[in-house]
């Protein structure tokens, strides 16, 4: 057995139990905190898929930033622990029915899927998920769409700036 | 891997959009280093100055010839150069009358124009969008700038909820347009317009539900940007809650912004797919739109909620321009000539390079004119009375031609503009559509265009009779006079006025402006 395939194996046991933590935990604290462990299992899974620069920005994006937020919502709300398990209302009941047959398309496609992924090839192999060809690539070929996405940041951020000002 | 290379020229297209760019980033940084009390009228001069330079480039640029730039992501045509300009006159025009009203609200900061700046410009963007993804990122940055203009003033409750309307509304829309743009680019494999004509129509052949969801969610999501009916339940409560200097640069601008991006990516959905499915999805948003938006203006009687109806139904204009572009005869290829080329089209082909050429004019002719009204309104509203709801009443107008002859004269051009009546640009621009329209052969949805449009007359003229032939009502505020109102009022009279009198200058700017690149 390669350590490739134990590494996924472990990675992807991990992930599962934290998003399972995520929902079964009782106090908003420890769900956030699980959502970051599952983050970082995640980011495993990528490095396995040569997704560096993805497991990369999941780190500092997801696990980082985002979560802080969240961390920073619940400390805000304050919330406490939720007291008791709510009961099985429609909204609920049709959640999980969604749920569950997301799950069972998304089997159904997979299952389609042949299950030998040629191999990659070496040539894309050396360069393929790097910082390196994403850079590249985002400041020459993909470059207006690049600079407008500044664009938007930058205004979102003046937007959010005005509209949480002090009245006038 | 080969990486392309850019040179400087490469950014030349992009200029008017980087000079609003940087007036804005002026604008945002030198706010930092005044005091509260200090004067700021440098902000709206600077706002007018860069509209003013960004139309200039605009206008040079629209007899470049048409090509790819940035590497496929935009294009340079006279079309988008022309959006481009219209674009500018709104901004220009908007900033103008923004002056007085935030001066007499206490509400004058560097951050409100900046913002508009910054909405033009992604309008100017999305002008030339030639790609999936950079039109959407575009549509975004125009429509953020707008939500926080929308929600800038919040004392009351009305522009809150305007700006929370809008920006819920607004990304639902959004996500309409993204899940559609998505399902076209899973059928095709490309997000670039230009090379999805030739896959769309193999797609079409393997897997017609996704392609027609993927185009019908595309055009759900657009109709919403422009305000058609069914998608228009948004556009009273926002047009009435924004500052008026802002209702009237999303009626202008962020319209014909999405009209241009709507109509180039139909025109290449068009070229892949059956052209009848566009035609279909635009005459019964026209036919919808010309009717519920006239119907519904008819009993207001607060003017700004009545020109917020009366934008839709403008809308539904300029939608049955959008689908006399879509009429081709069985079994002929959808295309669209260049003005060059049309001596030899037949008459289908003229009728619809005709209605391109009409929705441009008519574009122009609405961001005068309706610009020009809400500078108007905004020049006789008032902030105590907006929590009583009498700020836009039509009492309002009582009279103005006895208090200020020249208002209620500029008044009267743009209500004579907007209903389609000579001498006015409005008059040009409406003969124009409706010409084309019944040359592609949509008759009977131009009689209901004509009909609709008499409607509305009855409540343009409304507002002219009560300017002129109404009484001073007793106790009436004082009518301060503002440089930016004045000089706002006087250019849009001027072009509604002398354009519609003498058509000519901008006839052969027409021409030109109707080439779209990739035909």
């Amino acid at each position: 057995m390669n350590i490739e395939l134990i590494l996924f194996g472990a990675f992807a046991l991990l992930t599962l139990l934290s998003a399972g933590m995520v929902i079964f935990a009782r106090s908003p604290i420890n769900s956030a905190m699980a959502l970051v462990s599952t983050f970082f299992f995640l980011a495993g899974i990528y490095v396995l898929l040569w997704a560096h620069t993805v497991a990369v920005l999941q780190v500092l994006v997801y696990a980082g930033a985002i979560m802080v937020l969240f961390l920073f919502v619940i400390m805000l709300l304050n919330l406490g622990e939720s007291p008791t398990r709510g009961r099985p209302t429609l909204a609920r009941l049709a959640g999980g029915a969604a749920t569950v047959g997301l799950l069972a398309v998304l089997v159904v496609t997979l299952l389609k899927v042949p299950g030998d992924v040629p191999a990659m090839a070496p040539e894309a192999q050396a360069s393929f998920g790097t910082m390196a060809l994403l850079g590249q690539t985002l400041f020459t070929q993909w470059l207006l769409p690049f600079e407008a996405v500044s664009l938007l940041l930058l205004v979102a951020m003046v937007g959010a700036v005005v509209v949480a000002k002090s009245r006038i | 891997m080969n990486l392309p290379t850019l040179s400087l020229a490469d950014f030349f297209p992009l200029l008017p959009a980087i000079l609003m760019v940087v007036g804005a980033c002026i604008l945002l940084l030198s706010e930092v280093f005044l005091s509260a009390t200090a004067s700021r009228a440098y902000q709206a001069v600077l706002t007018v100055v860069t509209a003013v330079a960004a139309g200039a480039v605009a206008v040079v640029m629209m007899f470049e010839p048409p090509r790819e730039v940035m590497l496929g992501f935009g294009v340079l045509d006279p079309f988008s150069s022309f959006l481009t300009f219209v674009v500018c006159v709104g901004l220009g025009l908007a900033a103008l009358s923004s002056v007085g009203f935030l001066r007499r609200r206490g509400a004058e900061r560097g951050e409100f124009y900046a913002l508009m700046l910054f909405a033009s410009a992604g309008m100017s963007l999305l002008a030339m969008s030639n790609e999936l993804i950079t039109l959407f990122v575009n549509i975004e940055v125009l429509s953020i700038a707008t939500y926080a203009l929308t929600a800038y003033l919040r004392r009351g409750t009305r522009p809150s909820e305007a700006g929370f309307k809008y920006f819920i509304l607004g990304a639902f829309s959004s996500a309409v347009l993204l899940y559609g743009a998505a399902l076209v680019y899973g059928a095709t494999g490309t997000t670039n317009l230009t090379a999805m004509v030739g896959p769309l129509g193999a797609a079409i052949q393997a897997q017609p539900a996704l392609v027609y969801a993927g185009v019908v969610l595309v055009g759900a999501g657009f109709a919403f940007k422009v305000a058609a009916v069914p998608f228009h339940m948004w556009t009273p409560d926002v047009y009435e809650g924004a500052p008026s200097p802002v209702t009237a640069l999303m009626s202008a601008g962020v319209k014909a912004a999405a009209f241009a991006a709507m109509v180039r990516v139909f025109f290449t959905m068009g070229q892949g797919i059956d052209p009848r499915l566009p035609l279909a999805l635009f005459s019964t948003l026209a036919f919808l739109t010309m009717v519920v938006g006239n119907l519904m203006a008819i009993p207001q009687r607060n003017v700004k909620r009545m020109l917020a109806y009366s934008s839709i139904a403008h809308a539904g204009y300029l939608l049955l321009g959008v689908a006399a572009l879509f009429v081709t005869a069985p079994g002929e290829q959808f295309r669209l000539l260049g003005p060059s080329e049309l001596t030899g089209g037949s008459p289908l082909d003229i009728a619809r390079a005709g209605a391109l050429r009409g929705i441009l004019y008519y574009l122009l002719a609405y961001t005068f004119s309706a610009v020009g009204a809400f500078a108007m309104v905004s020049a006789l509203e008032r902030r105590e009375d907006e929590e009583k709801g009498t700020a836009w009443d039509l009492e309002r107008f009582s009279g103005l031609a006895q208090r200020r002859p020249g208002w209620a004269f500029a008044m009267a051009a743009f209500m004579l503009s907007l209903g389609g009546i000579p001498p006015t640009i409005g008059f040009m621009s409406k003969l124009l559509i409706f010409q084309s329209a019944v040359d592609a052969g949509l008759i009977g949805l131009t009689i209901v265009a004509v009909l609709s449009s008499a409607a509305g007359v009855y409540y343009y003229l409304r507002v002219v009779v009560y300017m002129f032939m109404r009484p001073v009502p007793e106790g009436a505020q004082v009518l301060e006079r503002n440089w930016g109102t004045e000089v706002a009022l006087v250019v849009s009279t001027a072009a509604v006025v002398v354009l519609g009198i003498i058509p000519g200058p901008i006839g052969a700017w027409l021409e030109q402006a109707g080439t779209l690149f990739g035909r």
